[in-house]
């Protein structure tokens, strides 16, 4: 949006000057906020807490940890680290103490730091969103080149302090040889795999599903002009990544209110038994993914309803999981489940909604000039710019994604842009102290090191794919990469064995 | 007397476990200490991997979950 309020003389007194100043960027801000609620969220979001919630509550950590001790071999190790990293770990909070857990209890440090890498980048939610919100490219490109170069981290970190390594696994218990034949429950398998069905059917353009196959028009004569003062509100332009706000967007809006109200009485207490707040908040919940999956459209004679495939997905899947929820899970399960799932949103969303205004109101103010020519191309300044940017700021879980997003609308290459998405949730100045408490400042800053080089790599690696390189050159370029680093890396190691950390 | 410890660094599941285990003294009538355990070594040498972590009189009764405040109940009458 321009700043086109400011259409007043040199007479203007200063009030005056100042509201039209300020008044664009707030305007800016709500615009953005009322988009993305009614837009994006709910149908990946919503799907997407309750199978973080269902990862965290009814996954059992050995099922995946019993893989990370050191007699098991690399092969099997660095997988399951990565592996452990997209399953277990949601939000920041919960990686630390684990990655430390994880070191302390018998893990290799190369392992380890596979799984402080690519928690971060590449668990459900993150790569939900990223998909969503940016393209189910760069989300691919996060997910593949994350799993690579957290591999290629951890590696590395192990060859260079192996001396270090050794000594610390004559220390460390071994804790995960004892775990082997835990296993899932059935049912919780069942119950991921119907939600993430459910998250695909909502959020894939497949013409199956987004298909109308039930027309309902409501005879609504005011929708179209409800319409219109919509989008004087929140005005749109697609050209600029605007996208303004539909009848549909503000009727979901409303039920995400309510759905916060009732899980405020219902999942927050929720160890002390489901009450009716508890069953209120769950049928508003699929109330408004129905909702969402409709096709609402304003027209002159009213308000058409369109039922679409998704609707019909979406309604579907959610007969299933009521099903597995009263049959075939216990009731600590699906208390421990709700719990987990109504903890990440109480504590992500919050803070996604001041993220994503913010991010709004600072979109007025910064000229597409500057990041094109910061970072309009792929090149190795550009992807510099962005690591350096996604190091030393500290952006809330997710909120890295609407920023992207932001990044991406003012002119920011594909390249730079995913340089900057796997740098930024890996490393912050918190971060980085915490990792420097566990396992030592000369490790952690090496680490800092490698997140930073690799990502740039990772942006440059990318953007060349967009810019049309072919694949196997890629490939052969990156294995080269890794190759000529490991090689160096091991001489180095060679001519001063003691490599000691702090 | 019963010691009960909370393990975790302070996250929000540490201090609703916290509440859940006050209930559950209530509910089983007994008098305890709460100890908030929030120092990582200390977590991770009493066995926890995933927080928030339940001792009860030195034993780890749960990790990594919130337990129902009337099972907790029940393990601290059978920890008397």
């Amino acid at each position: 949006m321009s700043l086109n309020v400011s259409g007043h003389g040199a007479g203007a007194n200063p009030i005056e000057l100042i509201i039209s100043t300020i008044w664009p960027v707030l305007h800016g801000g709500f615009g953005n906020l009322a988009a993305y609620l009614a837009a994006h969220v709910l149908l990946c979001l919503l799907p997407a807490f309750f199978i973080a919630g269902a990862m965290a509550a009814l996954i059992p950590t050995e099922i995946v940890t019993r893989f990370l001790g050191r007699n098991s071999s690399k092969s099997v190790s660095y997988p399951a680290a990565a592996a452990a990293g997209s399953l277990l770990a949601v939000c920041s909070c919960t990686i630390v103490p684990l990655f430390a857990g994880i070191y302390k209890k018998g893990a290799g440090l190369g392992p380890a730091i596979t799984f402080l890498f690519f928690a971060p980048a590449a668990n459900i939610l993150a790569l939900v969103y990223t998909g969503s919100i940016i393209g189910v490219d760069l989300a691919a490109a996060r997910l593949i080149l994350s799993l690579v170069f957290g591999i290629g981290i951890g590696l590395i970190m192990a060859l260079v302090f192996r001396a270090d390594d050794a000594a610390h696994e004559l220390e460390a218990d071994s804790l995960f040889a004892h775990h082997a034949g835990i296993g899932m429950a059935r049912g919780a398998v069942a119950l991921l795999f119907v939600w993430v069905l459910l998250l695909l059917t909502g959020t894939l353009k497949l013409e199956v599903l987004t298909g109308t196959y039930v027309q309902i028009d409501l005879p609504l004569l005011s929708a179209a002009a409800w319409q219109e003062t919509l989008n004087q509100l929140v005005p749109f332009d697609a050209a600029k990544g605007e996208e303004g706000v539909s009848i549909q967007g503000v009727a979901l809006i409303a039920l995400l209110a309510a759905i916060g109200w009732a899980a405020w009485h219902g999942l927050e207490n929720i160890q002390d038994g489901a009450n009716r707040w508890t069953w209120a908040s769950l049928a508003l919940i699929a109330t408004t993914l129905l909702l969402a999956a409709m096709a609402v459209q304003a027209t002159p004679a009213g308000l058409s309803i369109g039922l679409t495939g998704k609707f019909f997905g979406v309604a579907i899947a959610l007969a299933v999981l009521y099903w597995i929820v009263r049959k075939r899970l216990s009731t600590e399960a699906v208390v421990d489940w709700l719990w987990e799932s109504w903890r990440f949103a109480k504590q992500i969303f919050p803070l996604l909604v001041i993220g994503v205004f913010v991010v709004g109101m600072i979109r007025v103010l910064i000229r597409p000039e500057w990041i094109e020519a910061l970072a309009g191309a792929n090149t190795v300044l550009g992807n510099l710019a962005g690591v350096t940017f996604g190091v030393f700021m500290y952006f809330p879980t997710l909120v890295e994604v609407p920023i992207a997003r932001m990044f991406l609308d003012l002119g920011m290459h594909r390249g730079p842009l995913l340089a900057y998405l796997m740098s930024d949730p890996e490393l912050s100045l918190q971060s980085i102290l915490i990792i420097s408490a566990i396992i030592g400042r000369k490790k952690a800053w090496t680490y800092v090191g490698l997140v930073a080089l690799f990502s740039a790599s990772a942006g440059m690696t990318y953007g060349a794919w967009v810019d049309g390189t072919a694949l196997w050159t890629l490939v052969l370029g990156l294995a080269g990469f890794v190759v000529v680093l490991a090689t160096l890396l091991f001489f180095a190691g060679r001519k001063t064995p003691i490599v000691k950390g702090v | 007397m019963i010691t009960i410890k909370v393990l975790g660094p302070g996250c929000a599941n540490c201090k609703r476990l916290e509440e859940v285990s006050r209930t559950a003294l209530s509910l089983a009538q007994v008098e305890a200490d709460i100890v908030k355990v929030t120092d990582m070594q200390e977590i991770i040498a009493a066995g926890v991997i995933k927080t928030p972590g339940l001792m009860i009189n030195g034993k780890l009764v749960s990790s990594g979950r919130i337990p129902a405040p009337a099972t907790v109940a029940d393990w601290i009458r059978a920890a008397q």
